[in-house]
């Protein structure tokens, strides 16, 4: 077995969780039930690697199997990557039958043709992802497979989940690939990244419910609670106010679970106003501010500002358009009286 | 004061201090320096033979120098200031391999009369101690030294308030060559999902906010910076409707300096060093009266 298919393996299992190894093997399938039960997963990690190595090595694994090993930890741990999403246009024409088989000769013809040195590996899940991991090289060396680039394609739609390698001069010649291979005329990355591919998947196939949900707000209850020298016009302004933010927030949100996005970045070439009394910056220039939110679940974050008065309700729409226009990066210049976002 | 030597002070330069305040040192001696190294160093290792330094490796050898930085200072009545330097020599090295330096940490007064104008003989003031490198190498310094002049560190933790001045005050320093960004960095940290927000600003843009507000050059006043920041809040509010004023200001970046809440700088301009410090002197002193 070459050697550096035997060390590319011994990491790939080193980055596993050691109580998730045996399961990771056991999907890949390219060992025997018979040797996965000679192997000991209650050792050092560093060991059970090894032991891999050597059943591998009575196998003889090629790359072939070492990048399938590979698509399925990534396939996992997809959370640990960052996803940028593309979307194809059609020529107009009628949709075609999707042929699996079609789409791989032509998307390894494609980059062959460009690219010798090149490990192209392909896994099909049941919800009709297509999984494909390219290791690239150069015309003179051999592909890196450390820094391979991750495509996950669903036929029956226009979206391509890319998670690039650093090797970002290879991301024109995938793309084409993938135009040449999926029958479209073009592709164009969207403005849209985040690290959890399920909810830019919820976001493009439009799987998360949508704004403009009807609240009825339920009957005011519980007035005899309140203390007997409360004013009541003040307790009713408090509720009124409260399910009026609630109301507002739905309308923005909708009422199901936000998609789980981690940030969103807005560049903002829009004019300073201020109030001419505070006699300050007055400038015919716009006020340029690059401004970024952050946040382990960015969506349901904004989502509660509003009812805790750190912000005005309703939000702007700047925040909530972001899962209807299927973007998280933002330019926004003057027009008049409201904002555009090329 | 204004030109500080920039070789003796390029070690300050670019890298991330963290800050204590440190009251008066009692019994320092500026000749001694050299016993003092010999006793620090002594110490230190009496406290890996007892096992308490750790991420020290055991073969290494740990060397103590102390030396005074003449040039920083403020005035003649502020102290010179005195830096502290662990280096470690491999001892399983057999060539003559230079000195790895694992560790500084240098205490300092810019302009700090404040403090030493009210302080007995035999107290020497140097309010601000900077430091860079591991936190163990901190304690075991820190505890030397306030066994030896009975002194007490605290770390030293920036307010808000105190960030936006610095906010304010570096946004309107003049630079050069192309500038970075000035950013604010707010953090909402008490909801169920905390949420971070930077907001940078194209540095020449920020400058021309702080120069319609400040009215006297050389001269800042806390009302200033309030027309500032919240100039920069009503910005914001126009476009998110968000209330950036009831977020905690946690980090501010300008192409001067940097400084976190935590008690954390970096300073990137020798230039404006002394103004640094003099604001970092003020902080201290107010944190130990």
């Amino acid at each position: 077995m070459d050697e550096t298919v035997a060390e590319y393996i011994r990491r790939t299992v080193l980055k596993m969780p050691r109580d998730e190894i045996k399961m990771m093997l056991q999907k890949w399938g390219f060992l025997s039930e018979a040797q996965l039960q000679t192997l000991n997963f209650h050792q050092q990690k560093d060991n059970i690697s090894q032991e891999v190595v050597q059943l591998c090595e009575e196998n003889s694994a090629g790359i072939k199997q070492a990048a399938a090993l590979d698509i399925i930890y990534n396939h996992i741990y997809q959370n640990k990557r960052m996803w940028s999403v593309y979307q194809m246009k059609k020529s107009g024409e009628e949709e075609e039958y999707f042929d699996i088989a079609d789409f791989k000769k032509k998307f390894k013809g494609r980059i062959r043709s460009a690219l010798k040195n090149v490990t192209i590996t392909f896994k099909e899940y049941e919800d009709n992802a297509i999984w494909i991991r390219v290791a690239w090289g150069t015309p003179h060396k051999k592909p890196n497979q450390y820094k391979p680039s991750y495509v996950v394609y669903h036929s029956q739609t226009p979206y391509v989940f890319i998670s690039a390698s650093v090797l970002k001069s290879n991301l024109p010649l995938l793309c084409q690939a993938l135009i040449v291979a999926s029958n479209y005329r073009d592709i164009r990355e969207m403005e849209l990244r985040s690290h959890s591919l399920n909810s830019l998947k919820d976001i493009v196939f439009k799987r998360y419910s949508q704004n403009f949900q009807t609240y009825s707000p339920k009957p005011v209850q519980g007035w005899n609670v309140e203390p007997e020298n409360a004013d009541r016009r003040i307790v009713h302004e408090n509720r009124s106010a409260k399910e009026r933010i609630h109301r507002l927030n739905q309308e923005s949100f909708g009422c199901g679970p936000q998609p789980k996005l981690e940030f969103a970045q807005y560049r903002l070439d829009t004019m300073f106003k201020s109030d001419p009394k505070m006699d300050v910056l007055d400038k015919k220039e716009p006020f340029r501010c690059l401004v970024k939110f952050s946040s382990p679940h960015l969506l349901e974050s904004l989502k509660s500002l509003t009812p805790l008065g750190m912000a005005d309700a309703p939000l702007s729409p700047l925040l909530t358009c972001i899962t209807h226009k299927a973007r998280n990066y933002f330019k926004i210049r003057e027009k008049k009286e409201s904002f555009v976002s090329p | 004061q204004e030109n500080l030597d920039a070789q003796k002070t390029a070690f300050v330069l670019r890298k991330a201090w963290t800050l204590y305040s440190v009251t008066p040192l009692y019994g320092f001696r500026r000749g001694r320096l050299r016993d003092y190294a010999r006793l620090l160093s002594a110490f230190i290792a009496a406290e890996k033979q007892k096992g308490l330094a750790v991420e020290v490796g055991v073969e290494l050898d740990i060397k103590v120098a102390l030396s005074s930085l003449a040039d920083l200072r403020g005035s003649e009545l502020d102290q010179a200031g005195l830096l502290v330097q662990l280096s470690s020599r491999s001892r399983a090295s057999s060539r003559n391999s230079e000195d790895k330096l694992l560790w500084s940490g240098w205490f300092c007064s810019m302009f700090g009369d404040d403090l030493s104008e009210n302080v007995p003989e035999n107290f020497t003031c140097l309010p601000l101690f900077l430091t860079h490198g591991a936190e163990s190498y901190t304690a075991l310094v820190g505890s030397w030294f306030q066994k030896t002049f009975d002194c007490c560190f605290r770390r030293l933790a920036i307010s808000p308030l105190n960030l936006s001045w610095m906010v304010a005050m570096w946004a309107g320093y003049k630079l050069d060559r192309a500038a970075s960004a000035v950013e604010l960095v707010f953090s909402m940290p008490r909801l169920s999902h905390p949420l971070d927000i930077s907001y940078a600003i194209h540095p020449e843009d920020a400058k021309a906010l702080w120069d319609t507000v400040q009215k006297t050059p050389g001269e800042i006043t806390q009302g200033e910076v309030d027309i500032f920041m919240d100039c920069l809040y009503a910005h914001f509010h126009r476009h998110f409707k968000i209330h950036l004023s009831a977020a905690k200001l946690v980090k501010v970046s300008t192409g001067i300096a940097s400084a976190h809440c935590d008690g954390i700088v970096k300073i990137l301009h020798s230039q404006y060093l002394p103004g640094v410090l003099m604001l970092l002197t003020e902080l201290a002193i107010s944190q130990i009266q």
